[in-house]
């Protein structure tokens, strides 16, 4: 007998901070309808299917906390929905996507479970947890299922859709920093930190990448031209126009030479190593067939190296190799590669692979350098004669601890002279451990953009942190890219507190950006109308780069649909706990259940920064606990027994005392204002703002380090346009 | 006639300040020494414009080189470059002249000198010459390498505020300032415009993202699935909408100005015609702008029409395009301040769809649009607008330029007026370009040009940045190399990094990357190229400022340490030392006006070129009461002399005093040519401002041993006599240290000494005649590199010179450089001294310390 599908009921994307973990996820409802009264232990079979088809299981720790966890709750009975949370995780990591988080739990309908995986791609997110639903049923049902089909169909939406590795790289090691990322394009654009603070990046090119030195390394000749000005070692070219032209250049330049044609193709007509006035001229009429022009150039001798400057250092560098074979006399040319070189367990055809197989169908220059030895694919070298496939091949030997200090100094210097701050110099030395001068080692190329992945996966020798070098280079140690940010979820006037708190920052000097229910504001300018509470409007605020402090409101519905839009905040505020009313569509209908949303605006406090807790809602107060950093509680009742006990540890509390707005740190108290001082009551009268607004507004001013005189200011003139300012200046003045 | 040599003189030179050709002329028949009025009405014939030819001293007659310098300054300026200058001066070889012309473009000039000996050739001859296609070429080739506009108005501006600049391609990329202070431009683009920044702006979606993000008006839209989801996507948008394929060109399948369902399902069925991804996004009524945003100010702003033509009732709308094209205005290409409309198939299919073909008569007043963009570059036109564009308009393009991150950004705006807020009028910004260009501002066909260029400069460089790094120039007849040393070490401790060339090679800070003779403009050039240098010190010789000018405009500081009685006299048509001094003077003149000379007060012809000093000059001498030092201090200004034992630098009532004793390079004031190296050093590092501690320290710390001044009075010791080694080869320096060799004690004198072969006989006699006068023993060699001379004719002068010499007992002779300094050691005892004077100096000093440090050995001699 089989069993029914499980049913998806509805699945979606949570982009940001949200109830189940800090980084997106996306969450499905499924429904296992009767498999609810069979767990795993009692379908025949199902463990040693599911194991013998995802060994790799073996490494979900689960809630036991072991390796083998996961595999212990299969054998002792555990439900498809955690299951399926399982197989998800598991055939992203198979596709090469690194993730460990993800939940199951039941909801109040029978059967029906929210399963929620972490991801780093909502689509991948997705197909990842519809497939585990296939698999799962075909483990249950024990019917086929081609799982190396899927993996591969994953592998290809991985390389498509997610960061590539250099660019995820850097913002891995951003990342583990504290600096957040937001991804501007489908493709590898991301912005590392928020608003003004932002630095941006695109693969291994940042925003002081310089255009036009891109295209300076882009031109060989102008690039070469340069470095040479400067003492830079290069192969010293020249352009002849005839073969005893060639010979003469040649001597000039001094021997070995290269003689090739400059525009020639795959390396077609170029002749190495030449010396005698024979082979030059001889290589001259090879090469005019195949370009316009011959180029007579130093031949340097070595090896390939590619070294990758990051702001003026040497970071990495790799070494390519000559691939060479060996004649027995019996085999070909194409059979001497196959066994051996491309037996190399390192060598295959995907980017997973340190090192390329070679294939002579496919490997232009590999038939040239073959030819150049008398050899084609079919030839039978001569026992013990050693013949070279290709020079210089994949760079992804790690050679970084051996570069000579003379050898890096010159590289940056070549970086500098182009004016790129990223860029992967290729060296052609035949010992990087010595400076070039001495071995006639010169650079032959400077490139923009380089790719990391050589010295990420190098075939020999050590990984370079190569992301942490660039994540270095784009922050320096004190900073982490991040703005203010201040976020504030209640349901009394929380859209007013927000304005309060913009404009007070505001008036410290802070271009600020207001994100809330009634729209988004840059700098007291309304820029749209819409409710801005949305994730993707409320972003926008992180995105703009005139933007030094942030303010979003929030509400529980919108952590519940879409997660919070900023990763981390400093300041966290909660007025008062909402009602579970309106919630029911993500199944939360308790008071505990919307403790646990709200808590995330708490949970997300940096440890620098403070959550502003009203003392007077005693679910509120609960959440002092969550916080990283410090908390400030606030309350009319200035003997409100939580103030009172915040204050004897010394802490920071705001109230009213005698009818002032009162700051107090431990005992030490400093009366802001009165609340008769005429544009003070007038301003509370006209706003209708409630006292507990207006101290919620003035202890985030004094977490923000907004000076307490500007406080009492900035309220004396909230609402008033830049025109009434001005007049009441001059009537003071008068 | 004859032109045997043309040399391009790419910087400063002797004759002119600007970029020239030098052409040796050989005249060779009466004709050609004196013009006839046949040959210059023949000449005229053939090229009417060439000019007067004047002699310029109004005594000699005209000649076939006057003729070429006139032809040649002449075509220049026919067609088009900007050049004044031309001279040709008789040599003192009879019938050679050296003819100078100026140019603009170096290629233009080459080819203009060599149409002008062709045309004089033929005028010579009666023969034919074709004027108009030689101007054609030369005007041709002027616009192909000059600058184009964007990037002259850049480059003028940067000429205005003093910027020194370079061009790095025969494109538009272009290199202002020198060292450390260096930046680059490529048309309206600078360096810091980064690559990412450049793909933002090209991708128009993701523009709109981030402009969107930061509350800038944008036409918002999305692609679209369906007819259906057009339809609600034009009302989620708003109305009216655009429907159009996803880049798509040329306006294929576009539709604007949408306001129904109807208008907008049927838009979105044609626009499937002609690609599958159709965007619907919001229609901006108005015209289009450009604004120019450059860093954080809006410098340019102008409206663009499509090319357009006006009917008349008359013509047919091809005759009136062919009308607007006949403006001088409108040119083919970028290099004109208007570009001719195109009348291709894009142009007749807009008529069309106005009803029109090529050969309709459009009515008396009507606008007939040829095409649907704006660009310039297809015959549209600019007004300017700069003064009208409302505050909250150009705040809104500023932030667009910041979004995408462009610090030289063109702006497309799309409004009914800019002169109000974008957001009263559904205006909005559809898109920011990078590498904007210029023209349209610069020169724009209504409305007043905009200095954009200027602007641009200002975005690079600060008020008051001249984007120059010091540059010491120095010259003279000796004690050139130990100068430069010395003050690039001065510099040095200061803690500049410091690029220095000398006779030795090349240095940025401690390395050095390149050896040999590096003296000359080339090697100057990639001093003032390096990324690192803060400062050059640069050692200028004859022969590069002969045959390439100077690698700079100007420098801060130049430095003559003395003229004396010259070297390489005859070479090079310098055959005297007036001849040489004007030459050496060039570093003067070229001094800038806050710059400073340093001028050796006790050699006349030194003292002579301070009247060429653009800047202050500062006079040092030894002795503190030379008239020019005593008259220079009275007067206020800079003097460095020596006063008990003490070098003093003094300008009024501000001295500072250095003891001798303080200064190891001098031995203690010893040697008196090594206190006037000295002396010049610290003149140079004090008017770059260097701390009087710096220079202090700096002259304590410097040696002048074999590793840091090769072949300069490298002192050593061996068998417990003192040997010195240096590369003095002309007769002021051999007098130099003849009196410096003899302020040290010693038994008895030797010398080893050879003549360069390149020099006069009367100076290589000069030589051994001073030498007779201080040595006791001299052994005269020869080298296998005898420079020209016959085998043993060297040695003749030399010992020609030792003739009657007063001191002199024995003389000896010896091939090879090496055997001479054996046979020196091998003779000296305990307290004897021998002065070698080396040739080829890195071998012969390491042949010497290869003896000084195993004196134990013995010489085979």
């Amino acid at each position: 007998m089989a069993f029914q599908d499980i049913q998806i009921l509805r699945m979606c994307y949570l982009r940001g901070p949200n109830i189940w973990t800090y980084r997106p996820v996306v969450e499905a409802w499924v429904d296992i309808g009767e498999l609810e009264n069979h767990p795993s232990n009692t379908i025949a079979g199902f463990y040693d299917r599911l194991h013998t088809l995802l060994p790799g299981l073996v490494e979900h720790r689960c809630g036991i906390g072991e390796r083998g966890g996961f595999l212990k709750r299969l054998q002792e009975g555990t439900w498809p929905g955690h299951i399926m949370e399982h197989v998800a995780i598991e055939l992203q990591n198979l596709a090469g996507m690194q993730v460990g988080f993800g939940k199951a739990r039941e909801t109040s309908g029978r059967g029906v479970y929210k399963v929620v995986i972490r991801t780093r791609q909502k689509e991948i997110g997705i197909a990842a947890l519809q497939k585990a639903r296939a698999i799962v049923m075909a483990t249950i049902n024990n019917t086929a299922y081609d799982l190396a089909s899927t993996v591969a169909q994953f592998k290809a939406m991985v390389d498509r859709m997610c960061l590539g590795p250099s660019t995820a790289c850097i913002v891995d090691a951003a990342t583990d920093r504290g600096i957040p990322f937001i991804r501007l394009t489908e493709g590898n654009l991301v912005q590392l930190g928020y608003g003004a603070k932002q630095r941006r990046i695109w693969t291994a090119e940042t925003d002081r990448t310089s255009a036009i030195s891109e295209t300076i390394s882009s031109d060989k000749d102008l690039t070469k031209q340069l470095l040479s000005q400067c003492g830079v070692p290069i192969p010293q070219g020249k352009i002849v126009h005839s073969a005893n032209d060639a010979w003469q250049a040649a001597q000039d330049i001094g021997l070995p030479v290269v003689v090739k044609p400059i525009d020639g193709n795959h390396g077609r007509g170029v002749a190495l190593d030449l010396n005698s006035q024979t082979d030059i001229e001889a290589a001259y009429h090879v090469a005019i067939n195949e370009g316009s022009e011959v180029m007579v150039e130093r031949y340097i001798r070595g090896d390939e190296h590619r070294l990758l400057v990051v702001g003026n250092r040497v970071v990495a560098a790799a070494k390519g190799e000559t691939a060479t074979i060996t004649g027995d006399g019996v085999s070909t040319v194409e059979q001497l590669i196959e066994t051996q070189i491309n037996s190399d367990p390192r060598r295959g055809e995907e980017e997973d692979f340190p090192l390329d197989t070679i294939r002579l169908s496919e490997h232009q220059h590999a038939v040239l350098e073959l030819q150049r030895q008398g050899l084609q694919a079919h030839c039978i070298p001569e026992k013990d004669r050693v013949v070279i496939v290709q020079r210089n091949g994949n760079m992804s030997h790690d050679v970084t601890d051996q570069v000579h200090p003379e050898v890096a100094h010159v590289v940056a210097l070549a970086a500098r002279i182009i004016g790129l701050d990223i860029a992967g110099i290729d060296l052609v030395a035949q010992d990087i451990s010595k400076p070039l001068q001495e071995q006639g080692g010169a650079i032959v190329e400077v490139n923009a953009g380089p790719g990391l992945l050589m010295h990420l996966k190098p075939a020999s020798g050590n990984v370079r942190p190569v992301g942490k070098a660039i994540a270095d280079h784009l922050f320096d140690p004190k900073q982490n890219g991040r703005i203010p940010v201040i976020g504030v979820i209640g349901t009394q006037q929380s859209s007013l507190l927000c304005h309060l708190i913009a404009w007070l920052m505001h008036l410290n000097g802070h271009r600020t950006g207001l994100a809330c229910q009634d729209g988004l504001y840059m700098n007291q300018r309304q820029t749209s109308t819409q409710d801005a509470r949305r994730f993707d409007i409320a972003e926008r605020l992180l995105i703009n780069r005139a933007i030094d402090a942030a303010v979003f409101e929030t509400s529980a519905l919108d952590i519940l649909d879409d997660g919070l839009p900023y990763d981390r905040c400093h300041i966290g505020v909660v007025t008062d706990m909402p009602t579970p009313q309106g919630l029911d569509i993500h199944d939360v209908h308790t008071p505990e259940g919307v403790r646990n949303v709200v808590r995330s605006q708490v949970d997300l406090v940096l440890p620098q920064g403070a959550a502003i807790l009203h003392a007077q809602d005693l679910q509120v107060v609960e959440l002092a606990d969550l916080c990283d950093g410090e908390v400030i509680f606030y309350s009319v009742d200035a003997n409100h027994p939580v103030l009172k006990k915040h204050q004897l540890s010394g802490k920071r509390t705001v109230y009213f005392r005698d009818n002032h707005v009162t700051l107090a740190r431990g005992d030490q108290e400093t009366l802001l204002f009165h609340l008769n001082m005429e544009p003070i009551a007038q301003l509370l009268q006209k706003e209708n703002i409630q006292l507990p607004t207006l101290l919620a507004a003035v202890a985030s001013a004094w977490a923000l380090d907004i000076a307490p005189l500007l406080i009492r200011a900035g309220l004396k003139n909230f609402g008033k346009t830049p025109d009434d300012v001005a007049q009441q200046v001059a009537r003071m003045n008068a | 006639m004859e032109v045997t040599r043309i040399r391009a003189l790419r910087g400063p030179n002797l004759w002119t300040r600007h970029t020239a050709f030098e052409a040796m002329v050989r005249c060779q028949t009466p004709e050609q020494l004196k013009l006839t009025s046949a040959f210059e009405s023949r000449l005229r014939h053939l090229f009417p414009g060439v000019g007067p030819m004047r002699t310029g001293d109004g005594k000699s007659h005209t000649t076939m080189a006057h003729a070429i310098e006139s032809s040649t300054l002449h075509l220049q300026i026919e067609a088009g470059c900007t050049v004044t200058f031309s001279r040709t001066t008789a040599t003192q070889e009879q019938g050679l002249f050296q003819v100078v012309v100026e140019y603009s473009v170096e290629q233009v000039g080459k080819l203009a000198m060599q149409l002008a000996i062709q045309l004089c050739e033929a005028a010579a001859n009666s023969g034919h010459f074709d004027i108009d296609s030689a101007l054609q070429n030369l005007r041709q080739l002027d616009e192909e390498i000059r600058l184009g506009p964007s990037t002259a108005s850049i480059v003028d501006a940067a000429i205005n505020r003093g910027i020194p600049f370079r061009r790095l391609t025969e494109g538009s990329m272009v290199q202002f300032g020198w060292g450390r202070k260096q930046r680059r431009i490529q048309a309206a683009e600078i360096d810091s415009s980064s690559a990412i920044a450049e793909s933002i702006a090209q991708d128009k979606e993701l523009t709109k993202k981030l402009l969107n993000a930061a509350g800038v008006p944008v036409p918002m839209g999305r692609p679209v699935e369906d007819a259906e989801d057009a339809w609600r996507a034009a009302q989620d948008i708003g109305l009216p909408v655009v429907v159009k394929p996803r880049d798509g060109n040329q306006g294929k399948g576009v539709a604007v100005n949408l306001k129904t369902k109807e208008d907008v399902i049927g838009a979105f069925n044609n626009a499937l015609q002609f690609r599958n991804d159709i965007m619907v996004e919001r229609y901006l009524p108005g015209s289009d702008y450009r604004l120019l945003v450059v860093g954080d100010k809006l410098v340019a702003a102008s409206r663009r029409e499509p090319p357009l033509v006006v009917g008349d009732g008359k013509l047919t709308i091809r005759q009136l395009v062919d009308k607007v094209n006949a403006d001088p205005r409108r040119g083919d290409g970028h290099a004109t301040s208007l570009t001719k409309i195109r009348f291709d198939e894009v142009a007749i299919n807009r008529l069309k769809e106005q009803g029109y073909t090529a050969e309709s008569v459009a009515a008396k007043g009507t606008r007939v649009i040829l095409r649907n963009n704006a660009n310039l570059s297809t015959g549209g036109t600019a007004t300017d607008v700069t003064d009208d564009v409302h505050p909250d308009v150009a705040a809104n393009a500023i932030m667009a330029a910041q979004m995408v991150g462009l610090d030289i950004c063109g702006v497309d705006v799309v409004c009914e007026s800019i002169l109000r807020p974008l957001e009263e009028q559904s205006g909005g910004i559809v898109e920011v370009n990078a590498a904007p260009g210029l023209r349209m501002h610069l020169s724009p066909s209504f409305g007043k040009g905009r200095n954009v260029g200027e602007a641009v400069i200002q975005a690079m460089f600060p008020d008051g940045d001249d984007a120059r790094v010091p540059v010491i120039a120095v010259t003279g007849t000796n004690g050139k190399t130990t100068t430069v040393r010395l003050t690039a070490h001065l510099l040095r401790t200061s803690g500049m990094r410091v690029g220095m060339t000398n006779t030795d090679g090349v240095y940025i800070q401690e390395r050095q990357i390149d050896s040999g003779d590096c003296s000359g403009p080339l090697s100057a050039r990639s001093v003032l190229m390096h990324p690192d240098v803060d400062a050059a010190v640069l050692e200028t010789a004859r022969g590069g400022m002969l045959r390439e000018g100077l690698a700079f405009d100007r420098c801060s500081v130049a430095v003559v340490t003395n003229i004396g009685k010259g070297d390489h006299l005859g070479l090079n048509y310098i055959s005297t030392v007036e001849d040489l001094a004007v030459l050496k003077r060039v570093i003067v003149q070229n001094v800038s006006k806050n710059g400073m000379g340093v001028l050796n007060a006790a050699d006349p012809i030194v003292v002579a070129m301070a009247a060429h000093c653009p800047g202050q000059v500062t006079f040092f001498a030894l002795d503190s009461h030379h008239p020019v030092i005593a008259t220079h201090r009275a007067q206020g200004k800079r003097v460095v002399f020596v006063e008990e034992d003490q070098v003093v630098a003094m300008q009024g009532k501000m001295q500072v005093r250095i003891p001798l004793s303080a200064i190891p390079v001098t031995l203690g004031g010893a040697i008196g040519f090594q206190i006037e190296n000295a002396m010049a050093a610290i003149a140079a590092a004090w008017a770059v401002g260097i701390s009087w501690d710096s220079i202090c320290a700096g002259l304590a710390t410097f040696i002048s041993d074999a590793q840091a001044v090769p072949g300069r009075f490298n002192v050593f010791e061996y068998k417990g006599a003192t040997v010195i080694a240096d590369y003095g080869h002309n007769p002021d320096a051999i007098k130099a240290l003849v009196q410096a060799v003899e302020n040290m004690p010693a038994q008895r004198r030797s010398v080893v000494i050879s003549g360069a072969g390149d020099r006069r006989d009367e100076d290589i006699r000069e030589q051994s005649r001073i030498i007779g006068e201080a040595f006791d023993d001299v052994v005269l060699y020869q080298d296998d590199c005898q420079r020209g001379r016959e085998d043993g004719e060297v040695l003749a002068l030399l010992r020609d010179g030792l003739k009657g010499a007063k001191r002199t007992k024995k003389i000896e002779e010896i091939r090879g450089e090496f055997s001479a300094i054996d046979m020196a050691l091998s003779k000296l005892g305990k307290g004897d001294l021998c002065l070698i004077l080396i040739d080829q100096v890195e071998q012969a000093l390491g042949h010497i310390n290869k003896r000084v440090s195993n004196p134990g050995e013995e010489l085979v001699v």
